[in-house]
């Protein structure tokens, strides 16, 4: 039997199919969500300015070969590990081109880590050296986005506060660099601390 | 100057007339040789350095201070180089020798100079060298499968466009209308990815979607990348190669029609299991689970077809080359699928989500399944284009060395990915320091298993090298080195 055409309309069809029930229905139904309120009040909240910049660097660095964006409640103990207090739901994510949903969690989920850290020294600490604060932890460290340069006059202002063992030798001082800052801002910026109609908190569901 | 003889004649051998009945066979080796040797080259090559950067992601995972002063090999690059550099480098490589030679074969007659393939290959490998480039320069995109950058894509598109007008071109001058069902999973497969690819680019870069549909679209891709082009073109490389190899037909082949079509179905449905729980529309990763279940029909019947064949010819497989290649890439079809469907299953998805589970088993799908078969028939298919024969001592070593190493990588990622996604799923008591304790004994494991298999790919590119760089012995002058092989798959069908 010749199925030559046979197999290019077969396929034509289902590929066609698999196309529209599969990304474009899913797309006309709840793929052109808007933002609710505006400026502060926001949501999703914007990630502006040097967040902006710090999401290409996260994007750059390949952060989400380890770490998700997306808080689970149906299965799993998202909730319960304080990852956040309600699930993830499209609208969080509307904002995000390239969305960073992620697919594996060798690290901790993001989606609130700015409610997780609230000092940009914590973090600066970290990402300068994660066995800082956990002797065992694998994440890698990323040093080489900050500068260790020769302390002239006055020490900076940013300069890594660091404990003893780690501290750099005597007169020369460690500031981060334009992206790591921005990387911090982002993580700061990271909070879905905002109630949605389709995916109220649990305290709000216990109140009720 | 030995050498470049020896190169000269590898690529224009001056043989001794051999039988009458194997000229058309021979004229279609001679019209293809530059091409399907430039894929098994970019096949072994690609392999060594996706294997090297495996390695080197999996000991960062153990200690990450490993190269840990280096912006360019940080983890986050390495671990996307190395399943970039696996799926377009070496699978695609291998798939495309397998399929430009097979579908050669298949047409019946030699098909002339094929530059629109040979501008394809060269084009393709240099887009996936870009794609590399790419993702160490900091240009990488965050989805699965294709974090090459998007200029990266296009080119891909663009280089697979033209390898796919040559493969259809080539199979529309068929001499025989009839067709074997190799030729159905490579058309498939050819169509398959040029349309996937271009769904992707426009929805993702040209007019990209609104946010988490974003990775509805990336989890389509990629699960279709897998499922409709390199599956496909691996299943054409065991329909084509057992009954060659030994001269016996494809046990059940009648339902090769069936086992097609609902592979093709149920695979292009399958992609949103990827996103259950997430926040997509539930109804959609219901769709993917759903038509994951499906895939256990045509597993079955292809599990049937391709074990039967070769059980039933076991006491010859040792004795063959590419048997035994083709018997591991069986028998890790059968486990893949029957494991992802396992994995979809809502039970065991809520405890191995987001675990090294799933790296376990696409080790098993692209180094077990795609890997074992292809290298399979890349030794089926080297003697004959350049009629010389293989160093059998190096392929026993590979041979035993990638089996090693696969089992060892793929038995500690599946259970220790399954330990440790119990523990990250279940109870919030186990901290993440506490997971990583329990996950780095396994990954010890892991490492040793991918040193194996790296092993087994330097010997690969050892025996390629071997065979086109030695000099011509007496036997290999003549065209008799190689036997004809009996037509099956036409009787067959």
């Amino acid at each position: 039997m010749n199925r030559g055409p046979f197999i290019f309309i077969g396929l034509f069809i289902i590929l066609a199919l698999s196309w529209a029930y599969t990304l474009d229905r899913p797309q006309a139904e709840s793929g052109k969500l808007s933002p609710i309120g505006s400026s502060s009040e926001r949501m999703p909240r914007e990630t502006v300015g040097l967040a902006a910049k710090g999401k290409e660097v996260y994007q750059e660095m390949g952060c989400i070969a380890c770490h998700t964006q997306q808080v689970r409640f149906e299965s799993g103990s998202d909730i319960a590990r304080g990852w956040g207090e309600r699930q993830s739901v499209a609208r969080d994510y509307i904002d995000q081109n390239p969305v960073l949903l992620g697919h594996n969690r060798i690290g901790s989920d993001l989606t609130n880590v700015g409610l997780r850290y609230e000092e940009a020294d914590v973090l600066h600490q970290l990402f300068y050296n994660p066995r800082i604060s956990s002797s065992k932890s694998n994440m890698p460290s990323y040093s080489f986005l900050y500068e260790e340069r020769k302390i002239i006059g006055q020490a900076s202002d940013n300069a890594l506060v660091l404990p003893d063992e780690y501290a750099p030798e005597e007169g020369m001082e460690i500031v981060p660099t334009s992206k790591a800052n921005a990387l911090v801002a982002y993580m700061l910026s990271l909070k879905a601390d905002y109630d949605l109609v389709e995916a109220p908190s649990l305290k709000k569901v216990d109140l009720k | 100057m030995n050498l470049i003889s020896n190169i000269c004649s590898t690529l224009c051998p001056q043989l001794e007339d051999g039988e009458e009945a194997r000229q058309t066979e021979r004229a279609i080796d001679a019209s293809l040789r530059f091409p399907t040797l430039g894929l098994i080259k970019g096949a072994a090559v690609w392999l060594v350095i996706a294997l090297a950067f495996g390695i080197v992601s999996f000991i960062k995972l153990v200690s990450p201070d490993f190269m840990g002063d280096s912006a360019t090999f940080t983890y986050g690059k390495v671990v996307p180089a190395f399943w970039n550099a696996l799926v377009y480098g070496f699978a695609f490589n291998g798939g495309l020798a397998c399929a430009t030679w097979t579908i050669g074969r298949l047409t019946g007659k030699a098909t002339g100079l094929n530059i629109t393939l040979v501008i394809g290959i060269i084009a393709w490998n240099f887009s996936v060298l870009f794609g590399l480039g790419g993702i160490f320069w900091g240009d990488q995109t965050p989805f699965s499968l294709l974090e090459f950058p998007p200029y990266a894509a296009y080119m891909l598109l663009a280089s697979f466009a033209l390898i796919g007008f040559w493969a259809l071109k080539t199979f529309n001058k068929r001499i025989f209308r009839s067709t074997f069902a190799a030729q159905w999973h490579l058309v498939a497969a050819v169509f398959a990815f040029i349309w996937i690819l271009s769904v992707a680019i426009i929805m993702l870069y040209c007019a990209p979607v609104q946010g988490v549909f974003q990775g509805l679209v990336a989890a389509w891709y990629s699960s279709n990348l897998l499922g409709l082009v390199l599956f496909p073109m691996t299943f054409a490389a065991l329909y084509y190669f057992i009954p060659k190899v030994f001269g016996t037909p494809i046990v059940g082949y009648r339902y090769s029609g069936i086992a097609f079509w609902t592979w093709m179905l149920f695979t292009a449905f399958s992609g949103p299991a990827a996103l259950v729980n997430g926040p997509v529309p539930f109804w959609v990763s219901s769709i993917g689970v759903l038509a994951t279940f499906g895939l256990l029909m045509p597993t079955t019947t292809l599990s049937i077809q391709f074990l039967s064949s070769l059980l039933g010819n076991f006491s010859n497989i040792w004795k063959t080359i590419a048997g035994r290649f083709l018997l591991i890439g069986a028998l890790s079809f059968t486990l893949y699928s029957l494991l992802s469907i396992y994995a979809s299953w809502r039970m065991t998805n809520e405890v191995i989500q987001f675990s090294l589970f799933d790296s376990g088993l696409m080790i098993l799908g692209l180094l077990g399944f795609v890997g074992m078969t292809l290298i399979g028939g890349m030794y089926y298919i080297l003697p004959r284009i350049v009629n010389k024969s293989l160093p059998s001592n190096i392929i026993d070593l590979q041979f035993w060395a990638q089996s090693f190493g696969l089992i060892l990588m793929v038995g500690s990622l599946l259970y220790g990915g399954y330990q440790q996604g119990a523990l990250l799923n279940g109870s919030s008591d186990s901290s993440l320091v506490t997971i990583l304790t329990v996950s780095q004994s396994f990954l010890f494991v892991t490492i040793l298993g991918a040193v194996f298999y790296l092993f087994g790919a330097v010997a690969f590119m050892v025996s390629y090298i071997w065979v086109t760089l030695s000099s011509r012995s007496e036997t290999e002058k003549s065209a008799e080195l190689v036997k004809a092989s009996s037509d099956l798959e036409y009787s067959a069908s």
